[in-house]
């Protein structure tokens, strides 16, 4: 007898237990965030999306008290990453930073996503490519460089920054076609990040590194190469001493990576419009703007519905670009 | 003097000493755990250190480090479950002497000469920097070849099986480094149109799965060993001390081995331990003992192993240039905290620099009593009944590849497939350890190749009139040919003692 | 799983040679002296080797010797032949990670990890005595060094971990 009644009361207890599940989400959704929250990282720890991610999922943690979680799922290029946030459950517990390839990797036919295919929540940062040289290099600044590249036979010359087909390849391939030439006028050497690039421009294997400015800093803090211009509209307060190429050259070209925090599409609104007001208090943060100053980080921001119009203009660009390199497919 | 005092002083705070005691026993217990890695766990610190001075954050993070690397090897020895692709080297050696029921001697080799190892490469640091940054700098794609190949040689001499089949496993593990879009032409290969796989194999998934799955499949079918009794070894490092004056030698070697290789950006750690492994066998007097609990390579990888992730920071501190990955998220942290890596940072902010170095030495003399805790507590899993082990180490496979790959479902089946097929590699006397190398060094195989020739508009010239490319193409080739020239040796010796 | 030397040589040639066939037909890159098909073919083509000299058991002594030398020192109950079934267990981990990763988005991590755990050591031969403790705390542990300790998020499913 006495079993039984044990029995039916672990019953009952399973029972309520069930009820409280099926109630969980529901729950979870009035009083949103209950539970930690996952961002996902498409790149690999250490490096500066690594810490741009880190740095917001701090700051978001702060404001919205549940931990962050930054998870780094890489590979592909940022593929695998991209397509995690894009096919994770749209409960506004799973959240990502989306990178500037999301706008080229579609073009080049490696995966159906485009910035389209998320909820846009906030643009955090921008860097525009530099071109450095070796400072040991005939090139003393950037007019010396342009002239002795429309000078070199094609292919002569030989740059580097990232892997073939990455944004500083497209960067490279965009000055030269503002200069009048052939996209492949200067020789591109694939390259696993900007740091091994940087590391073989002071080696002597290089002409130059069109990555951006903070990524080649301690190579130019170090007296073994010097930035000569970047590709942007205006300088960067960070490098005060470097020129952009309009008021060198005259060139209106600029371009830059950049990294935003998206969604999985079907995400509430009203979580959407929390998120993006607690990514604006972030941004806007002493500790965001030391952080960023630190690494010498550019910082730009636009809300959710920004960031979608930011998102689909780079990604005509870059089709532009791509097209005229021969790297888009179809 | 007066910095060198500064330093001490910066050092000896309290928030300083408490984070290094903390990141001491995460270190040593995120290394142990088998599927998780040392730059996992030194990725997870970055966040803590926004809170911590600057001291301290380096400090958290050069503590951290150091021990994981160290606990990484303790799954290897007891288990033949290696934590890093450093410690695949030498596990079946480590392993092969806890069946001998040595557990806590080759355990104190890790510990001694990983923290002997450790101070080398800090004095190399502390002296010799600029000497060695300037090398690193020598360095362009076309020495990065050679330097790969030699590297992939090491497979035949890891092995106590055919050569052969050692060279086929780690062309085995080349080809699976070909998966995925992350070559340098940018093109999709074997991907099936999977996005998975347009990602590439990661290593630590096909570690976990060929060998800790791998030894729970084997351990299933095999009757459990008998118990090894728990010999009381008396101090471990009495018998270390031993081994210390008996192979000067090969810890000599293995230091200077260590700290060339870690200021080489993209070889590091894990390519250290493997040459100093295979070195070790190939000038030994006793070779053919390898392989079965000989104590002579475990010192020589283990001198290596921690002397090349201290030397790994010269190129990170002169140059911003990461040697590995947890180099690469120290770099992160100095810039966050104001210490910009550069020539300055050793001028301007000397006493933080001598700080660095008072961190490094005091980080690995400290790693020897927490080691040997470790060891105590660690070596009573062989004791435990295999039936709560095995299940136990089987989830952690699971869930540690699931996190290392960013929570990701497919690094799960990744392991159940390495499990399988590292389980039938090895029932046929293919080398698995060779695979990981392969898995490892392809990628910088191929990458150095197809970008040098880029460089030299297609000529191979370069690739030997450089002056340390030549150098190393001819160890490349002596290291090639010496098993052709021993056999004939050996040969024309037989037919000598027939004729006589 | 035992397989002659012609077998897993004959495999690994015919693996070599379909990488060789696979990495010939991509496409070259642009400006690019050796495109992405050179690495495939080259290692296809070692691999196609290799197990050629396989099948016709080139190096085979330095096995027997190895072998040898396994024999010399293992005891002999380890030695001693095991019924034939039981080399049909092996299958059962990668079975298991099979079933945790279709599994463990729905049901969530702490009843698929206590499944693995439960199965695995009855199949190791514990008592339940053993098994079912073990079940039920080796998954919580884990648990909480992965959330506590790593901060790494794990499928909460239907049991979510209770803090």
């Amino acid at each position: 007898m006495n079993t039984v009644i044990n029995r039916r009361g672990v019953l009952k207890g399973a029972a309520a237990g069930a009820v409280t599940l099926i109630a969980a989400p529901a729950i979870a959704q009035a009083t949103w965030p209950s539970r930690p929250l996952t961002m996902i990282c498409p790149w690999g720890a250490g490096g500066g999306t690594d810490a741009t991610a880190r740095i917001v999922a701090q700051l978001l943690e702060k404001d919205l008290g549940q931990p962050v979680n930054v998870v780094n799922r890489t590979g592909g290029s940022g593929v695998v990453g991209h397509s995690a946030i894009a096919t994770a459950a749209p409960d506004g517990y799973n959240i990502g930073m989306l990178t500037v390839e999301i706008a080229m990797m579609h073009h080049q036919g490696l995966t159906d996503l485009t910035p389209a295919s998320y909820v846009p929540l906030a643009l955090m940062n921008e860097d525009p490519p530099g071109v450095q040289v070796s400072a040991s290099g005939p090139y003393k600044d950037i007019k010396a460089l342009a002239e002795a590249i429309k000078a070199a036979p094609p292919g002569k010359l030989k740059a580097s920054g990232t892997g073939q087909g990455g944004i500083w390849h497209l960067a490279l391939i965009g000055w030269l076609v503002a200069m009048g030439l052939k996209p492949d006028h200067v020789a591109w050497v694939p390259s696993n990040g900007a740091a091994p690039a940087m590391q073989d421009l002071a080696a002597g294997g290089l002409d130059m590194v069109t990555c951006s400015v903070p990524e080649g800093r301690a190579m130019i803090d170090a007296g073994k190469a010097k930035s000569i211009a970047i590709m942007a509209t205006e300088r960067n307060p960070q490098f005060k001493d470097v020129p952009t190429l309009n008021e060198t050259l005259g060139l209106h070209y600029s371009v830059g990576a950049w990294r935003g925090i998206g969604a999985p599409k079907g995400l509430p609104a009203e979580i959407a419009a929390k998120l993006t007001a607690a990514l604006k208090k972030a941004y806007d943060s002493k500790d965001y703007k030391d952080f960023m100053n630190s690494r010498g980080f550019g910082m730009k921001f636009a809300d959710g519905p920004g960031f979608g119009t930011f998102m689909a203009e780079s990604d005509k660009s870059m089709a532009s670009a791509m097209k005229a390199a021969g790297l888009a497919k179809g | 003097m007066d910095t060198v005092i500064k330093a001490f002083g910066l050092v000896f705070q309290f928030d300083v000493m408490i984070a290094i005691v903390a990141s001491a026993f995460y270190g040593l217990t995120v290394g142990a755990l088998p599927g998780l890695s040392a730059t996992m766990a030194t990725a997870l610190l970055v966040p803590v250190t926004f809170y911590l001075s600057p001291i301290a954050a380096v400090a958290t993070i050069i503590t951290a480090s150091a021990m994981a690397i160290f606990s990484g090897d303790i799954p290897g020895c007891l288990l033949r479950i290696p934590g890093t692709p450093a410690s695949a080297a030498y596990t079946d050696e480590a392993y092969a002497m806890t069946r001998k029921g040595q557990a806590e001697t080759a355990l104190g080799i890790c510990l001694w000469f990983s923290a002997l190892g450790g101070i080398a490469g800090t004095l190399s640091l502390m002296l010799i920097a600029p000497l060695l940054a300037e090398m690193a700098l020598s360095f362009s794609t076309y020495e990065n070849f050679w330097l790969a190949m030699l590297g992939l040689m090491c497979s035949t001499l890891v092995a106590r099986s055919s050569p052969i089949k050692a060279i086929a496993a780690m062309l085995l593990g080349l080809l699976i480094t070909c998966i995925g879009i992350d070559n340098p032409g940018g093109v999709a290969r074997f991907t099936f149109g999977s996005t998975d796989l347009l990602g590439g194999i990661e290593p630590i998934p096909a570690l976990v799965g060929v060998f800790a799955l791998a030894e729970v499949m084997r351990a299933l079918t095999e009757r459990e060993p008998p118990k090894i009794e728990n010999r009381k070894l008396g101090s471990i490092l009495k018998g270390q001390w031993e081994l210390t004056k008996q192979y000067p030698k090969q810890q000599t070697r293995g230091n200077i081995v260590g700290i060339i290789i870690g200021v080489l950006p993209g070889a590091g750690a894990d390519m250290a331990a493997w040459v100093s492994y295979a070195m070790a066998k190939r000038f030994s007097k006793t070779p053919e003992k390898f392989g079965t609990g000989h104590p002579e390579g475990l010192i020589e990888a283990g001198a290596s192993n921690n002397a090349s992730l201290a030397s790994g920071w010269v190129p990170a501190l002169l140059f911003g240039i990461p040697g590995d990955t947890i180099t690469a998220i120290a770099i992160g942290v100095l810039y966050m905290k104001g210490l910009n890596p550069g020539p300055t940072l050793f001028t301007t902010q000397a006493e933080s620099m001598y700080a660095l170095y008072i961190i490094f030495i005091l980080g690995n003399i400290i790693m020897i009593p927490f080691g040997i805790v470790m060891i105590r507590l660690a070596s009573r899993v062989v004791g435990a009944p295999r039936s709560a082990v095995m299940p136990v180490i089987m989830v952690f496979c699971a869930v540690g590849a699931f996190a290392t790959a960013g929570n990701n479902l497919f690094a799960v089946w990744c392991v159940a497939f390495f499990g399988l097929f590292g389980y039938a590699m090895e029932k046929n006397g293919y080398p698995v350890a060779a695979m990981v190398l392969g898995i490892v060094m392809g990628t910088m195989v191929e990458q150095s190749f197809v970008t040098s020739l880029i460089k030299s508009d297609g000529s191979v010239l370069p690739f030997f009139d450089r002056p340390v490319s030549s150098v190393l193409a001819a160890m490349t080739f002596a290291a090639l040919l010496w098993p052709v020239f021993t056999w004939t040796r050996d040969w024309l010796k037989g037919r000598r003692v027939v004729a006589a | 799983m035992q397989l002659s030397d012609r077998i897993t040589g004959s495999a690994l040639a015919v693996l070599g040679a379909s990488a060789f066939l696979y990495g010939s037909k991509l496409p070259p890159v642009p400006g690019q002296q050796v495109g992405p098909s050179a690495f495939p073919m080259v290692v296809g083509a070692g691999l196609v080797l290799c197990g050629g000299l396989i099948i016709f058991g080139i190096g085979r002594h330095f096995e027997e010797v190895a072998e040898a030398d396994v024999v010399a020192h293992a005891t002999a109950e380890e030695l001693a032949p095991l019924p034939a079934w039981r080399n049909w267990l092996a299958l059962l981990p990668p079975a298991l990670l099979a079933f945790y990763a279709l599994a463990s988005e729905t049901l969530g991590f702490l009843p698929s990890a206590a499944i693995m755990v439960l199965v695995a050591s009855l199949a190791f031969g514990a008592k339940p005595k053993l098994a079912v403790p073990l079940a039920i705390i080796a998954p919580f542990v884990i648990n909480l060094i992965f959330l506590k300790l790593l901060r790494v998020p794990l499928p909460g499913g239907l049991l979510p971990f209770p803090w």
